[in-house]
C-alpha cells in the first residue's frame, strides 16, 4: 500500500512537471491547440456542404486529432526527450520504475490535449455560429474518462516502441493522418476498404471516436457504450501488457550495450 | 565582371547543393520516405476521403489535386526555411556573414534544390492520386502541368525564404512554419474553393503563393491549355518574387543590424 502511494506520488509529480514543460513548448502548443483548430476550421467549411448539424461532429473529430497528435509527438517522445536532456540515466537508476514516470507524463499530455476539444468548440460556436449541444452529456463525459485511461495506456506503448525501434520513430510524421483515417475521427470508416476494419478495431481511438460521436449526436445506447468502453479498457490492458515487454526489452538492451544515453 | 558572374554562379549552385546535403535528417532513406512520401500520401488520402464524405464522391478530384499540389509547401516552407535557419542553429552564421560572398546568390541558392524536390513531391502526389483514387490525367498537357508545378514550387519556396530570414531572429520558427503549412490548407484553395471563403479570407488567399498555381493546375488537369492559365502563372511567379525580395531585405537587414550591434555571435 505504501509502495503504491509512493508510485502514485511520483506519477503525479511527473505529470505536474510534464504539464509545466508542455505549457511553454511552442511545438506542443501547436500540435495540441493550433493544428486541431485549423482542422476544425477545415472540417466546418468542408462539411457545411453536407447540411445538417455537423458542428458537434467536427468539434469531437478535431478534438480527437489533437489528442492523437499529443499522444504521438509528445507522449511518444517521453523517453526520447529524457535522453536528449541527459536525464534518462538518472530516471532509470531510480528505484521508481521508468514506466511510472512515463505514465505521469502521458496523463498530463492527454489531459492537456482535451483542451483542443474545448478550443474547437469555441471556434465552432463563436466563429461559425453553430448551436452546439451534446445530446447525451453524461455518457459523453464518462466516455472522456475512458478515453483518458485508454490513451494514457496507448502512450505507454508508443514511448518505448520509438526507442526500441528508431525506424518507427522516423515514421512519426507519417503516423498522424493514418489514425485520423482508420479511427473515423472526421468520416466513417465505411468509406475505407473492408480489409482495413480489423486494424481500426485494434485501435482504442476508434472506439473513443465511436463513443463520443454517438453520445454527442444522441445515438448512443447502453449496448453500444458498453462495447465502446469495454473495448477501450481491454485494448488499454493489451497496450499495457505490450508496453511492459517493451520497457523490459528497452532497459535490458540499453544496460547490456551501455547505450542508455546514446542518441 | 565575367569573373564575378562566374564566381557568383558557382557560389549559387555550390551553396544550393551543400545546403540540401546539410539537411541530414531528410537524406536518410527512412526519414525521407516518412516525411516526403508516406506523409503526403496520408494527407492526400485523409482530405480526399473527408472531401468525398463532405461533398460527394464525384468531387474527390478537387481534393486529390489540391493536396497533391499542396505538397510543394513541404519543401518550400520547411526545407527552404530550415536551410536558412540551419546556419543559425549550427553556429555557421557568423562565418557566412563574415565572407564577401554575394548575399543574393547565397540566399536564393538555398531554395533551388528544394524547388526541384517540391516538384518531385507533387508528381508523386499526383501519381498516388492516379493509382489509388482514380485521378484522370488524360486531358492534361504534361508540359503545361510541369511548368505550373515548377512556378508554384518556386513561389512557395519564395515564402520559405522569407520565413527562413525570419528564423534568424525568432526561436519559434517551427511553430511559424507549421502554422503557415497548415494555414495554406485553408487559404490556398487546397480543400475549400476560394469563392466559398469570406471576403477577408479571400483577400489573404490572393496574397499567398500556391493559390493561383493550384487554380492553374486544376484547370490544366481539366484540359485547359497553357495560354489559358498563363495569367495565373505570371501572377504566381510575381508573388514568389515578391516574397523573395521581402525575405532578402530581411536577410540583409538582420546582417547589418547584427554587425552594427555586435550581436552576430548571439544570432
Amino acid at each position: 500500500m505504501i509502495r503504491l502511494r509512493q508510485l502514485v506520488r511520483v506519477a503525479l509529480l511527473s505529470a505536474e512537471m510534464g504539464l509545466r514543460h508542455a505549457a511553454t513548448d511552442a511545438f506542443v502548443i501547436f500540435a495540441v491547440f493550433v493544428q486541431p483548430l485549423i482542422i476544425a476550421v477545415l472540417g466546418l467549411f468542408m462539411l457545411r456542404e453536407r447540411g445538417g448539424d455537423y458542428g458537434m461532429f467536427v468539434v469531437v473529430g478535431s478534438g480527437l486529432t489533437g489528442l492523437w497528435s499529443s499522444l504521438l509527438f509528445v507522449s511518444g517522445n517521453a523517453i526520447t526527450t529524457e535522453r536528449w536532456t541527459g536525464t534518462l540515466e538518472v530516471l532509470v537508476g531510480m528505484p521508481t520504475p521508468l514506466w511510472v514516470v512515463v505514465l505521469g507524463k502521458n496523463l498530463a499530455h492527454v489531459l492537456q490535449s482535451l483542451g483542443s476539444m474545448v478550443l474547437a468548440y469555441v471556434a465552432a460556436s463563436l466563429l461559425f455560429g453553430y448551436p452546439l449541444t451534446i445530446a447525451q452529456p453524461v455518457p459523453f463525459l464518462i466516455s472522456l474518462v475512458f478515453i483518458v485511461i485508454s490513451f494514457v495506456c496507448f502512450g505507454l506503448l508508443l514511448s518505448p516502441l520509438f526507442i526500441v525501434n528508431p525506424d518507427v520513430q522516423r515514421f512519426q510524421n507519417g503516423l498522424e493522418y493514418p489514425i485520423y483515417i482508420l479511427c473515423g475521427f472526421l468520416f466513417p470508416i465505411l468509406l475505407l476498404p473492408g480489409w482495413t476494419n480489423p486494424v481500426s478495431y485494434a485501435l482504442s481511438p476508434y472506439w473513443a471516436a465511436r463513443a463520443l460521436h454517438a453520445a454527442a449526436a444522441g445515438e448512443a445506447t447502453a449496448a453500444s457504450l458498453a462495447l465502446d468502453w469495454g473495448l477501450m479498457l481491454a485494448l488499454g490492458a493489451a497496450y499495457i501488457a505490450l508496453s511492459a515487454f517493451l520497457f523490459k526489452r528497452l532497459l535490458d538492451k540499453a544496460r547490456r550495450d551501455a547505450t542508455l544515453g546514446f542518441q | 565582371m565575367i569573373r564575378s558572374l562566374t564566381l557568383n554562379t558557382r557560389l549559387f549552385f555550390r551553396g544550393a547543393y551543400l545546403s540540401y546535403v546539410a539537411l541530414f535528417a531528410w537524406l536518410r532513406p527512412v526519414t525521407y520516405l516518412a516525411s516526403k512520401v508516406v506523409g503526403p500520401l496520408m494527407q492526400i488520402l485523409f482530405f480526399a476521403l473527408l472531401g468525398s464524405f463532405a461533398t460527394g464522391a464525384d468531387t474527390i478530384d478537387f481534393y486529390v489535386i489540391g493536396n497533391a499540389v499542396h505538397v510543394v509547401a513541404l519543401s518550400g516552407v520547411f526545407g527552404v526555411s530550415m536551410s536558412i535557419g540551419g546556419d543559425r542553429w549550427n553556429g555557421t552564421l557568423p562565418y557566412l556573414f563574415g565572407t564577401p560572398a554575394n548575399r543574393l546568390a547565397i540566399f536564393v541558392g538555398r531554395a533551388i534544390i528544394h524547388v526541384l524536390d517540391g516538384m518531385v513531391g507533387v508528381f508523386l502526389g499526383l501519381l498516388w492520386g492516379v493509382l489509388l483514387l482514380g485521378l484522370d490525367l488524360m486531358q492534361t498537357d504534361p508540359a503545361a502541368l510541369a511548368l505550373t508545378i515548377l512556378v508554384t514550387s518556386f513561389s512557395t519556396a519564395g515564402l520559405g525564404l522569407m520565413l527562413g530570414a525570419l528564423s534568424l531572429i525568432t526561436v519559434n520558427v517551427m511553430f511559424v512554419n507549421n502554422f503557415v503549412y497548415f494555414a495554406l490548407l485553408i487559404f490556398s484553395g487546397t480543400n475549400i474553393p476560394i469563392d466559398r471563403l469570406p471576403a477577408w479570407m479571400q483577400a489573404v488567399s490572393s496574397g499567398l503563393p500556391l493559390t493561383r498555381g493550384l487554380a492553374a493546375a486544376r484547370a490544366i488537369i481539366d484540359g485547359a491549355s497553357l495560354p489559358a492559365v498563363s495569367g495565373l502563372l505570371v501572377e504566381e511567379l510575381l508573388i514568389g518574387l515578391g516574397y523573395i525580395l521581402i525575405g532578402y531585405v530581411f536577410f540583409r537587414w538582420f546582417e547589418i543590424q547584427a554587425k552594427r550591434r555586435g550581436t552576430l555571435d548571439l544570432l
